[in-house]
């Protein structure tokens, strides 16, 4: 892609993005680029700073140094336009629970001056089937209900941009997966999603892309690609008994390292799906009777723990 | 104009579900009536002119207490009912102005002041003849009548600002409500003025009473719109 189109996809860019307070650097140079349609997940611990940065490029706080565009926008200069044109979901849902379901919603439709405020009240509420309760009192709600009437309401404008923080934390499996597959409903759609969160198996099936981040960037890439590039591809070999200088003996210029423990080796590789073969004839070869060859999958959540892990060594 | 507008009809939704706003808003002004026409009753009772005179104006005193006393609760509950129902960041992240918000939530608060304060005056003068027979013109003079008019729209809004002003450091409703009481008393100490005078409130008086407001107002409101922007709210607000 050349680099009109990428700018031209580009909905979220960071330069250095910082905002300290006080002595402390709650983000430190973020330099961040999020595309267009894509669902980008922002991950890290409590505490991280991932709220700060949903606040900066929502138009809410200023940084304290460095840029960042959204919507070709730029915080600080065009933070109404970019409210006009961004749905925030905070944290908590944050409702009116003395107003109805239907005065939450339409005040909020209101204050972002959408064409029928009560039209297109009434589409969300009945898109998230909130419409036969849409006169009980907000208060009166699940908690599930709840998140899915705060979602609604970041999305009553239509924003091109919709940052979610921890759309799913405190929230029964049920009431999660029900926000996950909105998420899912709302990709289809072209939006782009910005979300936060320190769920790792949601990030890892929702996310096209992710960002690991503790006050300051970590790593960012697609979640395969990045456990790839810190991990590589390993086969995880099970042989029927244990032989005893087995691993020394296979000797194959492609193979990059060879870990044993008891009867099962583990191989990392460059090309897996070209050099199995070879290995499993080779081992063969060599007399061993192999029960099970697999993929070493390493999940987002081992990433994530020695990203973090090695980060506090180094700070 | 029109998002001041959502903002203030927002608010008296709110309030009018909210038990403690409704109640005080609508026993608040009938007690001070009552008690107003209660001192009428006794000033036409007394012979000593002076003492007489002490007594009409202090019921009349009322109807200044009352707009900086109804507004309290309103503007309270409007800052701290955020807070507590974490309300706040959501509404920020619309495209509404600091000062749209601000001048949102301080109307909502004022302008019920204001109209029950009125309100309560037409029912006092409603009921004051037939019932206890009223209070002689030479001191329900033009004067008063400017200061219930004039005086009370910048009595609520400086006890609104000095409301919004406590609200935004405290955490809990009842707290913000006591402390913002104690903000606003420095405004009616010149009411204690009317009330001692024994001879007919003027318009010097008036006045005086006006222009200080004003400079108080402006004070406070300055400080409250300082306080009132995304970044304080976010960042420094408990």
């Amino acid at each position: 892609m050349d680099q009109v189109n990428q700018e031209q996809c580009s909905v979220i860019q960071t330069e250095h993005l910082t905002r300290n307070f006080g002595a402390i650097a709650a983000v430190n140079d973020l330099d961040l680029e999020v595309n267009k349609g894509e669902v980008f997940g922002f991950l890290g611990p409590n505490g991280a700073g991932k709220t700060t940065t949903v606040r900066m490029l929502s138009g809410l706080i200023a940084p304290t140094s460095g840029r960042a565009t959204i919507v070709g926008l730029e915080i600080g200069r065009d933070n109404r336009a970019i409210r006009e044109r961004v749905g925030v979901l905070t944290e908590t849902p944050g409702l009116y629970k003395r107003l109805s379901v239907v005065d939450n919603l339409l005040f909020f439709a209101k204050l972002y001056a959408v064409r029928y405020p009560e039209r297109q009240t009434e589409q969300y509420l009945r898109l998230f089937e909130l419409w036969d309760r849409r006169d009980d009192l907000a208060g009166t709600l699940s908690k599930g209900m709840r998140q899915k009437l705060a979602i609604a309401r970041a999305l009553i404008h239509e924003p091109q941009v919709l940052f979610l923080d921890e759309p799913t934390v405190g929230l029964d499996p049920e009431a999660a997966l029900m926000v996950r597959k909105l998420i899912e409903t709302l990709r289809t759609k072209e939006r782009t999603i910005f979300l936060c969160t320190h769920n790792l198996d949601e990030a890892d099936r929702l996310c096209d892309r992710v960002a690991l981040f503790k006050g300051r960037l970590l790593a960012v890439g697609e979640p395969r690609e990045l456990k790839e590039r810190l991990y590589g591809r390993r086969t995880v070999i099970h042989l029927a008994e244990v032989y005893a200088g087995l691993e020394d003996a296979i000797k194959l210029p492609f193979i990059k390292k060879v870990e044993r423990m008891d009867n099962t080796l583990v191989i990392s590789l460059s090309d897996p799906e070209k050099e199995n073969p070879l290995l499993v004839n080779r081992l063969v070869e060599l007399g061993a009777e192999i029960q099970f060859v697999n993929e070493l999958r390493v999940s987002l959540e081992d990433l994530y723990l020695d990203l973090m892990e090695e980060n506090d060594a180094t700070d | 104009m029109q998002r001041i507008k959502v903002i203030v009809f927002k608010e008296w939704r709110e309030s009018l579900r909210n038990k403690m706003i409704l109640l005080g808003a609508i026993f608040l002004p009938l007690i001070m009536v009552g008690a107003a026409l209660v001192m009428v009753y006794q000033g036409r009772a007394i012979k000593v002119p002076g003492a007489q005179v002490v007594l009409f104006n202090t019921a009349l005193m009322y109807f200044l207490i009352m707009p900086a006393i109804i507004p309290l609760a309103i503007a309270a509950y409007s800052i701290i009912g955020e807070k507590e129902q974490a309300s706040m960041e959501p509404l920020l992240a619309t495209p509404i102005s600091d000062r749209e918000l601000f001048l949102g939530k301080a109307l909502a608060s004022v302008i019920p002041a204001i109209g029950l304060t009125w309100a309560s005056f037409g029912l006092f003068l409603g009921v004051c003849i037939p019932l206890v027979g009223g209070i002689p013109p030479h001191v329900l003079n033009a004067p008063w009548i400017a200061a219930i008019f004039g005086i009370s729209p910048l009595l609520s809004l400086f006890s609104v600002g000095v409301t919004l002003l406590v609200s935004s450091r405290a955490t809990d409703a009842r707290a913000a409500y006591q402390f913002s009481s104690f903000g606003i008393l420095p405004a009616l100490i010149p009411l204690i003025i009317y009330t001692s005078k024994k001879t007919l409130v003027n318009l010097w008086l008036v006045g005086v009473e006006g222009v200080l407001l004003i400079v108080a107002s402006v004070i406070v409101l300055y400080f409250a719109i300082k306080v009132f922007s995304r970044e304080q709210i976010l960042t420094r607000w408990k």
